[in-house]
């Protein structure tokens, strides 16, 4: 007899799951309180990048080990077309130069590049920047498309999504049951703080990039990602105490301050849309996959979505099948350290 | 025994709560530091996420004293009230006094200051005021009945170290008797270090831990320079001279050439 | 009746403080309240009056340095 799996939520986190489980034959149904695809989905503003050694900046060591193997997880679920592994070009500002090597000091696996390659490599910055840092191995992907896609993939693998539909993980017991609901799961998991993040799209034929670039900035971890059709996602803030779906102008001018240094032809880029949402985080900004009998959680995936998405998605995946209560706790490393 | 507004702490180390890569590895940070005494601050709550009620979980569990700021404020209106609304929250009457002057340097508005902690010490309030080196301030802040000064070692977040040591030196000799507390500006143990040495009674710091690679390892440094720096102060350190003076006795030397 | 929360317009039904900070979903938190600039003490949300237009600010504890 076939399995059945329930999961609440239908963005990054779930999606991952649902097709993680079809691929091992369980039948797997979806409830999405959104009317269509990332809607309601904090995924739907991510950036979309996979860039584990640039992240490995300031987050736990296991977000560079595990999210490694994103990519190839997300070339196999939508098919090779839908990442771009290019790589990911670091800059700062002349008056920021140190913030370059000291982000060179805490990462690993890139290049410190000169004027040729940035040229070769992003024509329209070579006048710009006589240095950059290039972490060759990372990717990217467009977060709608990607979940999208995904959606598409796993429909067709006969998952059943039910649009528009909030149910309670507790609604469809004695099922078993996923909550993959990001921050909206907040009132039964008591722990999860929110991280506002807001980002902006614009569109300009002005300047071109192949790859996400970040510009080292003292308070924010900005990032331009190129997205079809000479869009440009700008991103993100980290707002600790983020409540609301409103966009701050302090926001808006780092954001687009930041964006204008990186390359002033974003001045006359075009303003397509503003997004805000709350990122879910536990205490250690790490994810977690944990089980309450039949009801398995997702969630924590803080600023990490499609980085860690298909590592839960294996862990929970494990777990249901094999019915198992010992699931692995990404450990924080950095503060378990015996420093004695 | 740093001793301030008639309580004891046996760690010398003020240590603040901001910009930590996760509020795990500020929890961690603040355990390994040794400190005794955090600064906390209030922001706006939203009534549907409440995120300032999981942060102030973790302090509350760490069993520490906090000292609340009034961080962001330029006015002495905004400032008092502020304290108020701190002193309600926290439920205590410390106060960590900030009124900034102007955005680049962060610098404090002094003329604001000593109104604004005029205002508060009148409302019972026990007042740690953020000034610069300057005497005339200092003594004025005293005259309002602040028990503790806080100096600035340099602007906040720029991690410059003590930039005027000659000015620091001088307030710590005209005010022998006054807890004096370096704040803002430090950016490697050694400048705590330093600050110790010259007698302050105690650091604090925010930024040069939480922004360090490993904030924890950074917290744990700084406590052992802060020792360090206390201890070297008490046993009365020698001064520096032009010429060198050989640390050998000469007495009785063998005469070999 | 529209009053600014923490600078953002919102529709409340209430006229006492209290009241108001129930309906935002302000219960049993740690917060302080301030009307128009002014702090107002736990002690006297109670019968504190909030008019139309009123600014409300609810603060809560947050990283500080």
């Amino acid at each position: 007899m076939s399995m059945k799996v329930n999961i609440v939520g239908a963005g990054v986190a779930g999606l991952s799951l649902a097709w993680q489980l079809v691929q091992q034959g369980v039948e797997v149904e979806m409830f999405e309180r959104g009317a269509r695809v990332g809607e309601k989905a904090c995924s739907w503003f991510a950036g979309g990048m996979l860039a584990p050694w640039c992240e490995a900046e300031n987050a736990e060591p296991v977000v560079l080990e595990y999210g490694k193997e994103s990519l190839a997880w997300w070339q196999n679920a939508l098919g090779e077309s839908f990442v771009d592994a290019k790589g990911t070009l670091v800059f700062a500002q002349q008056r920021d130069k140190k913030e370059l090597k000291r982000f060179a000091r805490r990462t690993q696996a890139y290049e410190v590049v000169g004027h040729d390659v940035i040229s070769s490599l992003e024509p329209d910055l070579a006048s710009q920047y006589q240095e950059a840092l290039f972490f060759k191995d990372e990717a990217h992907l467009d977060p709608r498309k990607a979940l999208i896609r995904l959606t598409e993939v796993v429909q067709a693998l006969g998952v059943k999504i039910n649009f528009e539909q909030e149910v309670e993980p507790e609604d469809l017991l004695p099922e078993k049951v996923v909550d993959c609901r990001g921050y909206n799961a907040a009132k039964t998991v008591q722990s999860l703080r929110p991280v506002k993040g807001e980002m902006l799209l614009v569109k300009t034929n002005e300047i071109s990039l192949s790859r996400p670039v970040r510009l080292l900035h003292p308070r924010i971890p900005l990032y331009v990602v190129p997205r079809d059709d000479q869009h440009f996602m700008i991103g993100a803030t980290m707002i600790e105490n983020g409540h609301g779906h409103q966009f701050s102008v302090r926001s808006m001018l780092e954001l687009l301050g930041s964006a204008y240094a990186l390359h002033p032809s974003f001045a006359e880029a075009e303003i397509i849309e503003m997004g805000v949402d709350l990122r879910p985080a536990f205490i250690d900004n790490l994810p977690r996959v944990e089980r309450d009998n039949n009801i398995w959680r997702i969630n924590g995936l803080y600023r990490h979505g499609y980085l860690l998405a298909p590592y839960m998605a294996k862990l929970a995946a494990d777990s249901i099948i094999s019915d198992t209560h010992e699931i692995e706790k990404l450990a924080d490393f950095k503060i378990k350290e015996d420093r004695a | 025994m740093l001793e301030v507004y008639g309580e004891k702490f046996t760690n010398r180390l003020l240590l603040g709560s901001a910009q930590y890569p996760s509020p795990a590895i500020l929890s961690e940070s603040i355990k390994q530091s040794q400190s005794q005494i955090v600064t906390v601050s209030l922001r706006r709550e939203s009534g549907g996420d409440l995120a300032g009620q999981a942060f102030w979980q973790i302090i509350q569990d760490l069993k520490l004293k906090v000292l609340p700021n009034t961080a962001g404020c330029y006015t002495v209106k905004e400032a008092v009230t502020t304290a108020h609304m701190a002193r309600e929250v926290f439920n205590t009457d410390w106060i960590k006094l900030e009124v900034i002057g102007e955005e680049d340097t962060l610098q404090p508005n002094v003329f604001e200051l000593v109104e604004a902690a005029k205002v508060l010490v009148e409302d019972g309030f026990k007042v740690f005021p953020y000034t610069t080196d300057d005497l005339i301030v200092a003594d004025k802040l005293l005259q309002t009945g602040c028990e503790v000064l806080m100096p600035w070692g340099a602007p906040i977040g720029s991690g410059r170290g003590l930039n005027n040591p000659y000015a620091l030196k001088t307030m710590r000799s005209h005010f022998p008797d006054t807890p004096l507390i370096v704040d803002a500006g430090i950016g490697v143990p050694s400048h705590a270090a330093q600050a110790m040495e010259m007698g302050f009674d105690a650091v604090l710091l925010n930024t040069a831990v939480a922004g360090a690679g490993d904030p924890v390892a950074m917290a744990k440094a700084f406590n052992l320079a802060i020792e360090a720096g206390l201890l070297a102060y008490e046993a009365d350190p020698i001064d520096a001279r032009d010429m060198a003076e050989p640390s050998t006795p000469m007495m009785g030397k063998a005469f070999l050439s | 009746m529209k009053i600014y929360l923490n600078g953002v317009e919102t529709t409340v039904d209430h006229t006492k403080l209290e009241a108001v900070l129930i309906q935002l979903g302000y219960q049993e938190v740690t917060i302080a309240t301030a009307i128009n600039g002014d702090f107002v003490p736990l002690s006297l949300r109670k019968n504190t009056q909030i008019n139309e237009g009123d600014k409300l600010e609810v603060l809560a504890p947050m990283q500080g340095g």
